[in-house]
C-alpha cells in the first residue's frame, strides 16, 4: 500500500472516529495511529506509538503545571484581586485598555518563544477583564490566542527561527528588526480588531457593580508573589540563560503553586490539583494521540510523501503551498512545522535573505498554535475562558489569521526591497 | 466491583503492559554492539581518563590509541557526534578494527556522544539498530539519535546560551556539536565537550576530524568545513581528493556560528579542526519509510523527486547514496588530509597502514572489512 494510501485511510479512520462514533479526539488519533501501523505492515509498533507520544511529554508537564497555577490562582483570590485593579484602572480608557491587554499577553511569549506561556501566565489574568468590559467570551479567548502567537513570533526570543536557523547554519542574529517589523502592525490591529467594537466604557458605579471581590485588604502586596515568582523565574531562563539553573517551565509554574499556597486565601492544594489534572486530561489525549499519529505516519513514509508533495508544487504556487502547508502542519505543533517544513521553504527560496525569510516564515509557522487538533495556542484560551468548544473561539481567529498570514507572505514576496533597509 | 471501577482497572493494566513491553524495546538502547579492536592496538582508554567527572556516567565512552614506533603526528578521529549520522560511527569502527600505526598517533572515539546512541528520536520513526553482512555472519549496529538522551539531561532550557555565548533553542543544549569548548560543571553534553576537549589538549592532537553526515537538502554536503588555521590543510586535500576522482567542496568555518567543533577546537585547542560531511538520506525531513535499509542504501524515491526539483546540494538518482559510499568517501578524506599534513608539515607525518581502502569498500562493501562476530 502507498504511503499516500495509508495516511488518508489513516485520516479516514480518525474523522469516523471523532466524528460519527463521537469518540474523544485522543482516543480517536491513537486508533487511526494503530490502525495505520498495522495497515503499513509494522505490526502493533508499541515501541513507535509510545515514542511518539513523547514527542509533547515537555509540553503535557508544561500543561498540568500551569492547570495547577492557574487554579491556585483561582482558589486563593489572586485573580479576581488583579482583575479588580486591572478594572479600576482602565474602566474609562479603551484604546489604552486594549493595547495593554496586548503587549500584557504577548510578554511572556517574547521572553519564552511559547504561545502556551502566554496564554497561561498573562491570558489568564486579562481574561475577566475584558469579559467583564463587554467583549465576548470566545472573543476574549480569540484575542489571548492571537495575542500569544504574536508574542511567539516577537522578538527577543524567536523559538521558531532559532529551530529553522539550526537546520541551515544560521546565527540567531539580527533578527530583531525583521520581527517586529511583522509583529508591531498586527499586535495593533489585532487588538482592535477583536476588541474595539466590543468593549465598553463604562461609568464608574457600572465598574464598581461588576468588580469582583478583591482580597488585597487582607494580604497585600503578598499577593502578587507568585506571578512575581513565575515571572522573574521564566525571565531569567531567558535573559539570564548562562548563569540561571535550567529548572524547566514546569517547575516554575509548580513553585509558583506552591507560594500561592501561602499568599491569599486559604484552600484545599490537593482538590485544586485533583480539578486541574481533570479539566486538563482532554487536551493532554489529543496530544498524546497526535505524537502517536505524527509517528506512524512518519514510520509509513506519509510525512515525507506529504513534505515533498508540498516542496513539488510550481514556484508560482510555493507561497500559497507555504501560506497552507505551514499552519496545517502546524497542527503537530508550530515547532514542529518550523523543522519539518520551514527549513526546506528557506533552502527553496535560498536567492533571498535568510534572516528575513526566518522571520517571515516564522509568523507562518506560529498560526499552527491555531491549527486543530492540538491547537495549543487556541485550546488554552478556550480553557482560560470555560469554553469547550475551541471551534468557537477559532470562528473569531480567522480573519486576525488571515491578517497574519498576509503580512508573512508579503514579507517574503518583499524580501528583496526590505533588506535594502535592514 | 462497580463498572467504572473495573474499567479503570482495565485501562491500568492495560497501560502496565504497553509500559512493560514498550520499556523493554527502550532499554535494548543501552545495548553497546560490539567492537573489536585491531591487533595493533596500543591502548584503550575512557573519556573519563580524561576528564573524571564524565566516570560511570553515560557520556563515558572508548577511546582507542593506535600508537606508532616512530615519532610523528597526532591525529584525533570522532565518530558518533550525531548518533544518527551512521557513515561518521562506521569509518571510526572500520579504522579501530584495521587499523595499524607505525609513525605517529591516532585517536579515536567512535561514540563521541555515547548518550545519543541510547535512545531515538521521537515522531523521526526511526529504527534501532541497521545490521552489515561480514564474512561471518551479520554484525548490528545502534542507530541513535542528534542529541543526548533526555533521560541522562533534562530538561531543556527555554534558551539555551552555549558555552562559546552563541544563543541557541533549548533542545541544542544536548547537541555535542553545539557545546564546545565544553564546560566542567556543566550538563551532560557540556562535559562531554568539555572531556574531547581534554584529550586534544593532553594528547597534543596536530589534527583532529569530526566526521558527520548532513541531509542531501543541507547546503553544507559533501565538504571539508576547516577552521582558518587548517585553510592550506584543506586545500591540499581538495586537490588530492579531486585528483582521486572524489567529488567535494570546502566551506571555511564560519566565525560567528559558536560552539561547533570546527570552531572552538581551532579556537581554544589549536588544534587544526577539520569537519566532513556526507549526505545521508535516512536523517533528512523529506525522507520516505524510515528503516535499516534506507540506512544501508541510502535509495529514497522522495529525494529523487527533490533532486528533479533542484532542492538538493548533492547528485541524487535511484541509486541513492548507500553507506559504504559514504564511508569511502570518508575513508578518503582521511587519508588524504593525513598525507596533506605529512607534505605540509614532513615532522607530523603519520603512517597508516591496513587502512581499508577507499575504492575497494566502495566495490566490495564494508562488511569484508569488519571482524565477524566473535
Amino acid at each position: 500500500m502507498s504511503e499516500a494510501v495509508i495516511f488518508l485511510l489513516m485520516v479516514g479512520i480518525f474523522a469516523i472516529l471523532a466524528m460519527i462514533l463521537k469518540l474523544p479526539i485522543g482516543v480517536s488519533l491513537a486508533i487511526s495511529a494503530l490502525a495505520g501501523a498495522l495497515l503499513g505492515g509494522k505490526g502493533l509498533a508499541l515501541r513507535h506509538l509510545v515514542e511518539g507520544s513523547f514527542g509533547y511529554f515537555e509540553t503535557i508537564l508544561i500543561i498540568l503545571a500551569a492547570m495547577i497555577f492557574m487554579k491556585v490562582l483561582q482558589a486563593s483570590g489572586i485573580l479576581d484581586s488583579i482583575t479588580a485593579l486591572m478594572l479600576k484602572t482602565f474602566y474609562r480608557k479603551k484604546l489604552p485598555l486594549l493595547l495593554t491587554v496586548m503587549v500584557l499577553i504577548m510578554f511572556p511569549g517574547m521572553i519564552t518563544g511559547s504561545s502556551t506561556a502566554a496564554v497561561l501566565t498573562t491570558g489568564v489574568l486579562v481574561a475577566p477583564v475584558l469579559i467583564r468590559l463587554g467583549l465576548s467570551k470566545v472573543k476574549a479567548a480569540a484575542l489571548i490566542a492571537m495575542g500569544a502567537i504574536l508574542g511567539m513570533i516577537a522578538p527577543p526570543v524567536n523559538i521558531l527561527v532559532m529551530i529553522m536557523g539550526a537546520g541551515v547554519d544560521m546565527p540567531y542574529v539580527g533578527l530583531t528588526l525583521p520581527l517586529l517589523i511583522i509583529v508591531v502592525p498586527l499586535a495593533l490591529v489585532i487588538s482592535l480588531w477583536l476588541g474595539y467594537k466590543d468593549i465598553k466604557i463604562i461609568r464608574y458605579d457600572e465598574m464598581k457593580s461588576i468588580l469582583p471581590e478583591s482580597v488585597f485588604s487582607l494580604f497585600g502586596f503578598r499577593l502578587y508573589l507568585p506571578l512575581v515568582v513565575v515571572l522573574v523565574l521564566m525571565l531569567s531562563q531567558s535573559l539570564l540563560a548562562d548563569i540561571m539553573p535550567d529548572i524547566g517551565i514546569p517547575a516554575i509554574f509548580m513553585l509558583g503553586s506552591l507560594v500561592g499556597l501561602f499568599c491569599g486565601r486559604p484552600f484545599h492544594f490537593l482538590k485544586i490539583t485533583q480539578e486541574a489534572v481533570k479539566e486538563a486530561m482532554p487536551i493532554l489525549s489529543i496530544l498524546v494521540g497526535v505524537g502517536m499519529f505524527i509517528q506512524i505516519m512518519t514510520l509509513t513514509g506519509g510525512r515525507g510523501w506529504a513534505v515533498i508533495s508540498f516542496l513539488s508544487l510550481p514556484p508560482v504556487l510555493l507561497y500559497l503551498g507555504i501560506g497552507i502547508s505551514m499552519p496545517l502542519f502546524g497542527a503537530v505543533s508550530a515547532y514542529g512545522s518550523a523543522s519539518i517544513l520551514g527549513v526546506p521553504f528557506i533552502l527553496a527560496l535560498i536567492n533571498k535573505n535568510a534572516i528575513i525569510t526566518a522571520s517571515a516564515l516564522s509568523a507562518i509557522a506560529g498560526l499552527g498554535d491555531l491549527m486543530p487538533p492540538t491547537a495549543l495556542a487556541g485550546m488554552f484560551a478556550a480553557q482560560v475562558i470555560g469554553e469547550k468548544n475551541y471551534f468557537k473561539v477559532l470562528r473569531y481567529c480567522i480573519v486576525p489569521a488571515f491578517f497574519l498570514l498576509f503580512v508573512g507572505i508579503g514579507v517574503l514576496l518583499l524580501a528583496p526591497i526590505l533588506d535594502k533597509f535592514i | 466491583m462497580k463498572k467504572h471501577q473495573a474499567t479503570a482497572f482495565l485501562l491500568l493494566l492495560l497501560a502496565a503492559l504497553v509500559c512493560f513491553f514498550a520499556g523493554r524495546e527502550f532499554l535494548t538502547m543501552h545495548e553497546e554492539e560490539a567492537v573489536y579492536p585491531s591487533p595493533h592496538l596500543t591502548i584503550k582508554k575512557r573519556l573519563s581518563d580524561y576528564f573524571p567527572g564524565l566516570k560511570n556516567s553515560p557520556g563515558d565512552s572508548s577511546v582507542y590509541i593506535f600508537e606508532g614506533q616512530k615519532m610523528g603526528g597526532t591525529l584525533l578521529i570522532l565518530g558518533g557526534t550525531h548518533p544518527n549520522e551512521p557513515a561518521g560511527f562506521i569509518t571510526a569502527v572500520l579504522l579501530v578494527e584495521n587499523l595499524e600505526v607505525t609513525q605517529g598517533k591516532v585517536i579515536i572515539v567512535p561514540r563521541a556522544n555515547n548518550s545519543g546512541f541510547m535512545h531515538s528520536d521521537p515522531q523521526e520513526g526511526n529504527p534501532q539498530r541497521y545490521s552489515l553482512s561480514t564474512p561471518g555472519g551479520p554484525r548490528w549496529f545502534r542507530y541513535g539519535s542528534r542529541l543526548t538522551n533526555p533521560i541522562h539531561q533534562w530538561p531543556d532550557s527555554v534558551l539555551y546560551v552555549n558555552p562559546a555565548g552563541q544563543k541557541l533553542s533549548g533542545t541544542e543544549s544536548r547537541n555535542l556539536n553545539r557545546s564546545y569548548p565544553g564546560r566542567k560543571h556543566g550538563k551532560l553534553t557540556e562535559k562531554i565537550a568539555y572531556a574531547i576537549m581534554q584529550v586534544i589538549d593532553n594528547e597534543k592532537a596536530d589534527l583532529a576530524v569530526d566526521l558527520h553526515e548532513a541531509a542531501p537538502e543541507y547546503p553544507v554536503i559533501n565538504a571539508i568545513v576547516f577552521h582558518e588555521n587548517s585553510a592550506e590543510l584543506a586545500a591540499v586535500t581538495l586537490m588530492t581528493l579531486q585528483m582521486e576522482g572524489v567529488d567535494i567542496r570546502l566551506e571555511a568555518s564560519p566565525p560567528n556560528l559558536r560552539g561547533l567543533s570546527h570552531r572552538e577546537w581551532g579556537d581554544f585547542a589549536k588544534t587544526r579542526a577539520v569537519l566532513l560531511e556526507t549526505a545521508n538520506t535516512s536523517h533528512g525531513r523529506l525522507k520516505g519509510r524510515p528503516s535499516a535499509t534506507l540506512i544501508i542504501n541510502g535509495k529514497d524515491k522522495n529525494y529523487m523527486k527533490a533532486a528533479q526539483l533542484g532542492l538538493l546540494f548533492v547528485p541524487f538518482d535511484e541509486d541513492g547514496i548507500s553507506l559504504k559510499q559514504r564511508v569511502s568517501r570518508h575513508l578518503a578524506s582521511l587519508r588524504a588530509l593525513v598525507s596533506g599534513l605529512h607534505e605540509l608539515h614532513p615532522d607530523l607525518c603519520i603512517q597508516l597502514d591496513n587502512l581499508p581502502n577507499p575504492i575497494e569498500v566502495q566495490k566490495v562493501g564494508i562488511g569484508p572489512y569488519l571482524t565477524p562476530s566473535k
